[in-house]
């Protein structure tokens, strides 16, 4: 947005940016966020302190971040949107020399109050970024092969440090999430089905060589990824949390058992069952129901930042909210449908609802972000 | 892309010759061209926003939908299929001929420790001491040394201990299933089950492997799990068996004697339907092997290991062969005039029966020259032929591991001159079970076909090869059954009203290390079948070493030892087995029926 534009319409100022607003999608968040409240009562069996309290105190502290975000002007943000980037990627750098190790992988850094997850904050910083690189180029030059190497870089040096933790779920988030953001932007579609096809072509070239005299890999390579795969196959080891997911699932049936009477998630079945399991205690003891209902909020949450999108006029602002929602929407559609067995699993908590401070804060922040856009758009 | 010109000369031209400003035209051209752009770019964003717009919902269809199938779907607990080790089933149960348990499996717990995830070893330590008494601090302090992650500390454990456990709390202390096997029965037929123990252990499983008696003998039957809830049914009768154990105990005390044996055997079928060894032990827990010798051990099977010179009970072989040759009648006299030299080997009766007896006699009085006689007319070939025909000459085929190396002793061929035809005749020089000897008798008794002993259920009689004819093995019955009946035969204490017993007693000397004979130390041996006129079963009882005190002198003979404690067995066994009594013999004399 010009300055002109900023002397010729109106955009709130002060105290009255809060009647401006986005509150249906303030509300929907905390509707989501109040759910996993629950589930982690749940979870830990009635105990509120165990990570119920934990995870309040967050929101509250994320909430505040948000609101806080959403008082600022958008162009802050995007003059931010370097900074954001650098001191993410710093923080991804400090993990690989001085990270927490926990569950046979290096994720975190310890600063103080609490343990912080900087591929979590990665996943904002890269939507920030592309979105201020695509409003900065000039539209003719979206395609050109030489402007594409940028963008390229700035997915890839995260991706292949997250990898590295190892991180398989995040690492995929970014990649998924940055490609999203440079399609949105308008890079040529012929990339995109080039880069498609050849990857369909050297999955398919993978498989089809198994068995012949010149096949890719090893054997024992192929029977990890057919675990990966199908882990129905092994119900005990690796298939273990989705074979325990499904009965969760099975036996919540339409309307579920009710707030705490699942057995599944209580009785320690599942390991992760109050970071990326959750899902399972909610669709055992809600059943059908509260499963779909969880969706229909998720899926509410998307729509309005997509609505909230289209009546933006500056491109920053445009690419920003979609992105926004695009790596809100991989987050929840990944873990759904790794919980319910329709993807590998890898590690991606349920957006709002697993227990988790980083996640939490860095989503309250983008959402922060979509009501700064939304509250300063000229009109 | 082809570029409209912002200044297409000829409308310039034409401008300027209007005099109108060129520039407008450029300015123009400027503005339609970034409209034309930005409505290129609009579209193409749209179009984008339609692509992820289709994903999304895409997205959301899948995923609601899967969450409805599987709300839909039953829960079900995956089943892992069994790969590599096949899981040993539940062993299978031992049942009795009428299905009654004699080993079953118990669901028990064992206990281990890994050493290196326990908390308070000194705690551990302490609870142990109490739960289980006899274990010594030593034995403690090693279960709880962290150089090695895994001790077993019981392999099985109580209830009781397990909850006592429990409380100790120590994370460390941990329980794993497992089963053991369990004879409800105590030591009844303990030498017939033999015993378990546990092979492969692991935690969450342990093998069970048989290590004696028919245990070992099916083990592979037991443990397939092809043969899963069929359990093995045995020949034995599990309220016969206890009859005739407590029985035979019984007899045993009076007797004074160190050992005794009893088999109980269908006379068709050659079914085991009792086999008992004195003294016993609880298969529950299996005594090691003791030392010195190895025949006075509760787990040595007297009935089928124990292998001894059983005596004059071998009478009726020489005799049914020589009826079954022809050589003599049951009335030919036959000439018992004392003392008879064989071979250089002086052959006396026990008393002098005078100088002849028929043949008949011989069995009822026992003669051991008459028997001896008929034996030297029969010849070694034929004798030999005779009781190998018998079983007498060769392990007997019951299943258990121990029958195999109870194999008979007796001279070899050109060893088995006249004084072996005439000591074998009357049962010395040759030793077999009281098995064989019960397996011989059922062969004599039953109509002469060969017996085979065994301790399976049979449906019906296996039909054998004829050994002695009908006829020879009806008068061969009525010589033992006169044993019984005579006013003056050798075994006049096993008469059991209504039963109709017949038998043969048999007392042999044993020998010493060195194979010199004891003055006071027998075997006595009392063979019989019951009802004599219809044979269905054939009883073995033999005492090792029993003396009677009752009267002035010391009486060792099986007329005194053997058969008042057979008869006593008979009297309770045969009503278990569905034998009805004779009225006729119960009448009492000298009443009158008035209803008849």
């Amino acid at each position: 947005m010009s300055y002109l534009e900023y002397q010729v319409k109106y955009v709130p100022s002060g105290l009255r940016k809060v009647l401006y607003l986005h509150w249906p999608l303030i509300l929907l968040v905390t509707a989501v966020a109040a759910i996993g409240v629950l589930m982690l009562t749940s979870v830990a069996g009635g105990d509120m302190s165990r990570w119920a309290e934990p995870q309040m105190v967050r929101f509250g502290l994320g909430f505040t971040l948000m609101i806080a975000a959403a008082m600022i002007p958008l162009w802050f943000w995007r003059n931010m949107a370097g900074v954001a980037y650098a001191v993410a990627l710093v923080l991804l750098i400090l993990v690989e020399f001085f990270g927490v190790a926990g569950k046979g992988a290096v994720r975190w850094i310890d600063i103080g109050f609490m343990q912080l997850q900087p591929s979590e904050l990665m996943k904002i910083a890269i939507v920030m970024v592309l979105a201020a690189y695509y409003d900065w180029l000039p539209l003719d030059r979206t395609s050109r092969p030489l402007w594409l190497i940028p963008p390229l870089v700035l997915i890839l040096v995260p991706v292949a440090l997250v990898l590295r933790q190892p991180d398989l779920g995040t690492a995929l988030l970014l990649l998924t999430g940055g490609g999203a953001m440079m399609f949105l932007a308008g890079v040529h579609w012929a990339y995109f089905a080039t880069l498609i096809g050849g990857g369909v072509a050297a999955v398919v070239a993978v498989f089809e060589s198994r068995g012949t005299p010149w096949q890719l890999l090893q054997d024992y390579q192929y029977r990890r990824i057919d675990t990966f795969l199908n882990p129905e196959n092994d119900p005990l080891g690796a298939g273990y949390h989705i074979t325990q997911a499904k009965i969760a699932l099975g036996s919540g049936g339409v309307t579920g058992k009710g707030f705490m009477q699942g057995t599944q998630s209580r009785l320690n079945f599942l390991p992760e069952k109050h970071t990326d399991f959750i899902f399972n205690t909610l669709a055992e003891e809600f059943g059908f129901l509260g499963g779909i209902t969880l969706l229909i909020l998720y899926g509410l949450i998307i729509f309005f930042c997509i609505v909230t999108a289209l009546r933006q006029s500056a491109r920053f602002a445009q690419l920003m909210i979609l992105g926004v929602a695009m790596t809100f929407f991989l987050y929840f559609a990944i873990n759904m449908a790794m919980v319910m067995g329709l993807a590998p699993v890898v590690g991606v908590p349920l957006p709002l609802v697993s227990y988790g401070g980083s996640a939490m804060l860095v989503l309250l922040m983008a959402f922060g972000l979509v009501q700064s856009a939304h509250v300063h758009r000229p009109r | 892309m082809i570029r409209r010109p912002l200044r297409p000369l000829a409308r310039i031209l034409r401008a300027r010759a209007e005099g109108g400003n060129p520039d407008a035209i450029e300015a123009e051209n400027k503005r339609l061209r970034h409209e034309e752009m930005r409505d290129r770019d609009r579209a193409r964003a749209e179009g984008r926003l339609v692509v992820l717009g289709a994903m999304f919902f895409l997205a959301f269809a899948s995923i609601g939908g899967r969450m409805g199938v599987l709300a839909a779907s039953e829960a079900a607990e995956p089943t892992a299929s069994a790969g590599g080790n096949p899981v040993i089933a539940t062993r299978a149960d031992i049942v009795d001929r009428n299905g009654r348990i004699l080993a079953t499996n118990l669901d028990t717990h064992s206990l281990y420790v890994h050493p290196r995830e326990v908390v308070d070893a000194e705690a551990a330590k302490a609870g142990l001491a109490e739960i289980f008494p006899e274990m010594t601090p030593e034995e403690l302090d090693g279960l709880f040394d962290t150089d090695r992650a895994f001790r077993w500390v019981r392999t099985e454990i109580s209830p009781e201990q397990m909850q006592a456990v429990f409380e100790i709390g120590e994370p460390g202390l941990l329980f794993g299933p497992r089963e053991m096997r369990l004879y409800p029965n105590g030591p009844v037929a303990a030498h017939i089950l033999g015993g378990t123990k546990y092979g492969e252990q692991w935690v969450d499983m342990a093998e069970i492997e048989g290590t004696a008696g028919v245990e070992k003998h099916f083990d592979a039957y037991l443990r397939d799990p092809a043969n899963e809830g069929a359990p093995l049914m045995l020949s034995i009768d599990l309220t016969v068996q206890s009859a005739v154990e407590e029985v035979l105990a019984g007899g045993m005390m009076l007797m004074n004697a160190k050992g005794a044996s009893a088999v109980l055997m269908d006379a068709q079928t050659g079914e085991i339907l009792s086999m008992v060894s004195l003294p016993d032990f609880d298969p529950n827990n299996r005594p090691v092997a003791t030392m010195g010798d190895r025949a006075d051990s509760p787990i040595f099977n007297r009935a089928l290991q124990g292998l001894y010179e059983l005596g004059s009970v071998f009478k009726i072989f020489p005799v049914a062969q020589a009826l079954e040759l022809g050589l003599v009648g049951p009335e030919t006299m036959i000439d018992t005039q004392g003392p008879m030299r064989i071979g250089g080997f002086p052959i006396r009766d026990f008393r002098n029966y005078g100088p002849q007896l028929s043949t008949t006699d011989v069995i009822v009085k026992s003669s051991n020259i008459g028997t001896a006689r008929l034996a030297i007319q029969i010849g070694a070939e034929r004798q030999r032929e005779f009781l190998r025909n018998l079983g007498l000459l060769e392990p007997t085929p019951v299943e258990m591991v121990e029958a195999t190396t109870a194999r008979p002793q007796f001279p070899a061929d050109r060893n088995w001159g006249e004084a072996s035809i005439g000591t074998i005749s009357y049962g010395h020089g040759i030793s077999s079970s009281p098995v064989h000897l019960a397996q011989a008798y059922a062969t004599i008794v039953n109509g002469g076909t060969r017996v085979e002993a065994t301790l399976l259920r049979r449906t019906g009689p296996v039909p054998g090869e004829r050994v002695i004819s009908e006829r020879v093995s009806a008068i061969m019955r009525q010589m033992l059954r006169l044993v019984v009946s005579a006013d003056h035969g050798t075994a006049s204490f096993a008469e059991v009203p209504g039963y109709r017993v017949g038998g043969k007693t048999g007392t042999a000397d044993k020998p010493d290390a060195r194979g010199r004979y004891y003055d006071d130390k027998v075997i006595a041996t009392f063979a019989s079948v019951f009802p004599a006129d219809d044979p269905q079963y054939v009883l073995v009882v033999s005492l090792d070493e029993p003396v009677e005190t009752s009267g002035d002198l010391p009486r060792r003979t099986a007329g005194w030892t053997a058969v008042p404690v057979a008869a006593e067995i008979i009297r309770r066994a045969a009503p278990l087995l569905g034998l009805r009594p004779d009225m006729d013999s119960l009448r009492p004399t000298g009443v009158t029926l008035t209803a008849d």
